[in-house]
């Protein structure tokens, strides 16, 4: 609700009372008051998180996701990951958030964002890409949970809470943070029960375009797509991707249906290749 | 008749190919002769067609068919191995119950790191979480990345949802 809302509303409720036909000015006053009080917190609830509150709570979801998975101890594969991967992010409409990534000594298949800019990739999933395009389109497809607030918006709803209102005026530093805390807890469980399925589709209809902007191949994320249908899904190192989001096959319709002939001009970087497949080469 | 023949295929196929490369087209689809649209025609495979995926390359694949040898775009295929994807509900759930941290409710858990179980007790690594820090890069290094990856930035707008 904007100001210029607010005050509306507490006009017209002054209006609507100054025409009672005993007109009492100051209990009118009053209520007008009141009301722009209520119009005031219901603009306050619906206040988004500041920047920094939304890097420290996806922090904080990061270091729990990072105590269930280390990262792999290879500073050559997390830099070149980074590289790649900061390319991408200057290539969305938030350059400027602290972008980092990681790669998870996994050998599950999958791939997380935590508010703010923080992305994971297992090594489990890099392992079965063929190029840095597959790779810059799965990361591209990560960065859209960041860019249109999905956790954020996922755990609102299912801890019920409203973390912009509790978390108003309290020092973020401070250690222990009892609101933080909670946040960041029901911020994890959302990663084990997954988004909603409209939030992937958008996260790969956007991510397509973003990897595309960076001078990636537009069909690397369609290909990764294509190797998790053909993928056995028995495999216990897919249960949980499965079971948090979309089937591949309904996520490839979805993209057949978008990109129809719209990327046909775009060609592959081949020059890449090299470098990717000995970064590879170390996951073995 | 058709898993007959995918099976043709893949024993015709080259060494490297596995069962995951079989595939069948979604639509009636020209099979090109190199991978791009406006390449010659060898011949158009019909909906529901069986082929045997060779190599990708951006958004072809090069396949073989009864029809021949040739290009078609990638996502006029959909993968033939597709097995059924674990429901809630399914076998596997039976096979591997768990009870999850806080909910309390029942579950299906995997045995790695990463389980839905895992991520729920997951307790925080501050430790790992400096080591990422530590590997971040800052955007000048991005652009360096990129301009020496010889990668093109390009100007594009996001598709809108089918319907939109």
């Amino acid at each position: 609700m904007s100001n210029h809302q607010v005050k509306i509303i507490s006009l017209a409720l002054v209006t609507a009372l100054s025409g009672c036909a005993e007109f009492d000015l100051e209990k009118a006053m009053k209520v007008g008051s009141d009301a722009v009080q209520v119009a005031q917190k219901v603009q306050e609830a619906n206040k988004p998180l500041t920047e920094p509150q939304e890097i420290q709570l996806g922090r904080g979801i990061a270091s729990n996701l990072l105590g269930a998975s280390p990262l792999l101890n290879n500073a050559q594969v997390q830099n070149y990951v980074n590289q790649v991967g900061r390319w991408v992010s200057l290539h969305t409409e938030r350059p400027d958030l602290p972008w980092q990534f990681g790669v998870l000594d996994s050998s599950d298949l999958n791939a997380f964002a935590t508010p703010g800019g923080t992305i994971f990739i297992t090594k489990g999933l890099m392992k079965r890409m063929n190029n840095e395009s597959e790779l810059a389109g799965v990361l591209a497809h990560e960065m859209v949970h960041v860019l249109s607030k999905h956790h954020l918006a996922a755990l609102q709803k299912s801890a019920k809470m409203n973390i912009a209102t509790d978390l108003a005026g309290q020092a973020l530093d401070s250690k222990g943070n009892p609101i933080l805390d909670k946040a960041i807890k029901a911020g994890t469980e959302v990663y084990a029960k997954g988004l909603d399925k409209d939030d992937e589709f958008e996260a790969d209809r956007k991510g397509i375009v973003i990897a595309t902007r960076a001078g990636y191949d537009p069909y690397g994320l369609p290909a990764v797509l294509q190797m998790l249908d053909s993928a056995n899904a028995q495999d216990s190192s897919l249960a949980l991707m499965f079971k948090t989001h979309p089937a591949p096959r309904d996520r490839l319709n979805l993209l057949d249906q978008i990109m129809a002939n719209r990327f046909d001009g775009y060609t592959a970087p081949t020059q890449t290749d090299k470098r990717f497949n000995s970064e590879l080469a170390l996951l073995k | 008749m058709k898993r007959l023949y995918a099976l043709l295929l893949l024993c015709c196929l080259p060494f490297a190919a596995y069962a995951e490369s079989v595939a069948y087209t979604v639509r009636p689809t020209e099979i090109k002769q190199q991978p791009y649209s406006d390449a010659a025609s060898i011949a158009t495979l019909p909906d529901k067609s069986t082929v045997g995926i060779l190599v990708r390359k951006g958004g072809w694949v090069q396949i073989n068919s009864k029809m021949g040898k040739g290009w078609v775009k990638m996502l006029n295929l959909r993968s033939s191995s597709t097995a059924t994807k674990p429901a809630d509900n399914g076998l596997q759930s039976l096979f591997n119950l768990g009870r999850s941290g806080s909910s309390g409710v029942t579950v299906a858990t995997g045995v790695r790191g990463l389980s839905e179980e895992e991520l729920q007790n997951s307790q925080p690594n501050p430790a790992e979480l400096a080591k990422l820090q530590g590997y971040a890069v800052d955007k000048r290094k991005a652009e360096k990345f990129g301009s020496s990856s010889r990668l093109k930035s390009q100007s594009l707008n996001y598709v809108a949802a089918p319907g939109n």
